[in-house]
């Protein structure tokens, strides 16, 4: 387990993929609040694309974190992001429009605690230890607004906790766009049926966390390149945004899902190939398998 | 920029002042729940299922790489991985319990069993893998001889490992890590149910009949994350491996729980903030 992991110098520094990771998942799940203005969930995909930064500037900082040698592997630090991530997100939804900034500041805030306790309470004595945590909290409670946005239009608490979830094909937009179905008011809100009630949160919560501690798992080494891991939480980003389109039906008009299933598959396709291309350029050499050529019985 | 810093130190003994400004987030946790209106017991009851996730942890004999080459003893995966399939097992159960019972004994002891029956299982099935698959003895080689059976190990250690299999004495302390943690994650689970089912039919305005799935759900959800993070910090307190109760990495164990009890406090704090009336 002490195998020594190496970050590489990347062309895009530290600090930029922070500043550009926080900017595009805010904007991004502050886009899904169009279905709201429109009245039509097909803005829904947006949640995903923030969801999508988020985790790649995540991959980068995990990179600089576990380039310390934990001891640990590098998923725990993708579990203790979503674990941490998971408490700061459900508890920032609270705050309505404010919802994404609460949840950034609370997801800091407790980052900064977990990092202050493994830093100094269990002497890990790393110097990045609390910063890092910090920004991978941030990074799991956005990528878990994100796509809860995604699944089910809404980044408000009663969106996610008030049933949505029908799968049958009539139009939701009702459902989506105001986070709420319309009940007469004797009738129960069917809570069972929500993102949170039905604990499909659960789902995206595992989803985001192995997409977030896959990239740099995978491409750790000596010749490990920032664009080819960057490539791959972008490529990971999208298949979990694929898994998110497909729970949307339960939640979205027939659509407004499938536009997110079709930007999550483009997505999915350009960046695997792109990911398969920068594979090429770093590998030493490209074989390409071929089936074992029989050479017969007594030859 | 590249091979950034060294090993991680990871020293011994504990550090005062970070330890004396955990204990005071953890008061001050406490504290601010009290002010915010809310009952401290189930805040009480979540840092200690937190320390006990942090206790737990250290009795789980935890080989990573290493061990699945049969160069040291355990089981052949990472703590966090570990720690998750035995807590969520215990939370499983215990929720179970609870539904069926209502009675927190019950539930909190199904989910201590759950957890330890799901290391019971994992320990033989990893050890009939490593004897009948790998072909190799159980040895430790922390130790000569085995505190429990007596049996000896050197004899059968190969050179040039730490060891190898799972000696009875993991596989006591896996069960023991198993039953404490599942413990803790059920505790953490029933404090968390208790107070959404009280706070959640006021600031949503339903009956608590209809509340209950998404109580359910939330609590279930939180105790997932507070098990992650409790976890997590007791594997990297552990940094990689241990071999079970009589590692001398097992000496390490105060840390944990001072830090996994302070996390508890103020992740639990936040958690709690849901039910607060906020008005929005």
């Amino acid at each position: 387990m002490t195998a020594k992991m190496e970050a590489s110098a990347g062309a895009i520094s530290e600090n930029t993929l922070m500043i550009y990771g926080i900017v595009v998942a805010l904007v991004g799940t502050y886009l899904t609040y169009l279905n709201v203005v429109t009245g039509m969930a097909v803005f829904s995909f947006f949640g995903g694309i923030g969801a999508i930064a988020a985790i790649w500037w995540g991959s980068d900082t995990i990179k600089h974190l576990c380039s310390y040698g934990l001891g640990t592997g590098v998923p725990s630090a993708g579990m203790v992001a979503f674990g941490a991530g998971a408490i700061a997100m459900i508890a920032g939804t609270k705050f309505g429009m404010a919802s994404p900034i609460v949840t950034l500041i609370l997801a800091a805030i407790i980052g900064a605690v977990i990092g202050y306790i493994a830093n100094n309470v269990i002497n890990m004595n790393i110097p990045v230890m609390i910063f890092s945590l910090m920004k991978l909290s941030i990074v799991g409670a956005l990528t878990m607004l994100g796509f809860a946005a995604m699944c089910t239009g809404t980044f408000m608490f009663n969106g996610l906790v008030i049933g949505g979830m029908t799968l049958s094909m009539e139009p939701a937009g009702e459902a989506a766009a105001g986070g709420a179905q319309t009940f007469m008011v004797t009738v129960l809100p069917e809570f069972a049926g929500s993102l949170i009630g039905g604990s499909a949160l659960a789902v995206i919560f595992f989803l985001g966390a192995m997409a977030l501690q896959h990239p740099f798992n995978a491409c750790l080494g000596p010749n490990e390149s920032q664009d080819r891991t960057l490539m791959l939480a972008i490529e990971v980003g999208f298949l979990s945004m694929f898994v998110v389109a497909v729970m949307s039906y339960a939640f979205l008009d027939m659509m407004a899902a499938t536009v997110g299933l079709i930007i999550s598959l483009i997505g999915w396709f350009y960046s695997y190939k792109q990911y398969i291309a920068l594979s090429k350029r770093d590998a030493y050499a490209w074989l390409d398998a071929k089936p074992i050529i029989e050479v017969g019985g007594h030859e | 920029m590249s091979a950034l810093g060294g090993k991680a130190a990871g020293g011994e003994g504990i550090n005062p002042t970070g330890s004396v400004v955990g204990i005071v987030i953890l008061l001050v946790s406490i504290a601010a729940t009290y002010a915010l209106g809310f009952s401290i017991v189930p805040l009480i009851g979540i840092i200690i299922g937190g320390a006990l996730i942090g206790f737990g942890v250290h009795f789980v004999p935890v080989g990573g790489a290493p061990a699945a080459m049969g160069q040291a003893p355990g089981i052949a995966t990472g703590v966090a991985m570990l720690a998750a399939g035995a807590g969520l097992a215990g939370l499983f159960g215990g929720a179970w319990a609870y539904e069926a019972t209502g009675d927190f004994a019950v539930a909190v002891a199904g989910g201590a069993v759950g957890g330890g029956l799901m290391m019971a299982i994992t320990c033989l099935m990893v050890n009939a893998t490593y004897v009948f698959a790998m072909g190799i003895p159980a040895a430790s080689g922390k130790i000569a001889k085995d505190p429990i059976t007596g049996d000896t190990f050197p004899e059968y250690k190969s050179q040039g490992t730490e060891g190898h299999g799972l000696p009875f004495i993991s596989f006591f302390g896996g069960v023991v890590g198993g039953f404490i943690a599942g413990l803790g994650g059920t505790l953490i689970y029933i404090e968390l149910l208790d107070v959404y089912h009280a706070g959640l039919p006021a600031i949503m305005q339903a009956n608590p009949e209809a509340i209950e799935p998404l109580a359910v759900s939330l609590a279930g959800i939180f105790a997932i994350g507070f098990f992650l993070v409790n976890a997590v910090l007791a594997a990297y307190n552990i940094t990689g491996t241990i071999e079970g109760p009589h590692d001398p990495k097992f000496k390490r164990v105060p840390r944990a729980v001072i830090g996994c009890a302070v996390a508890s406090a103020f992740c639990g704090l936040i958690s709690m903030l849901i039910v607060l009336n906020t008005g929005m």
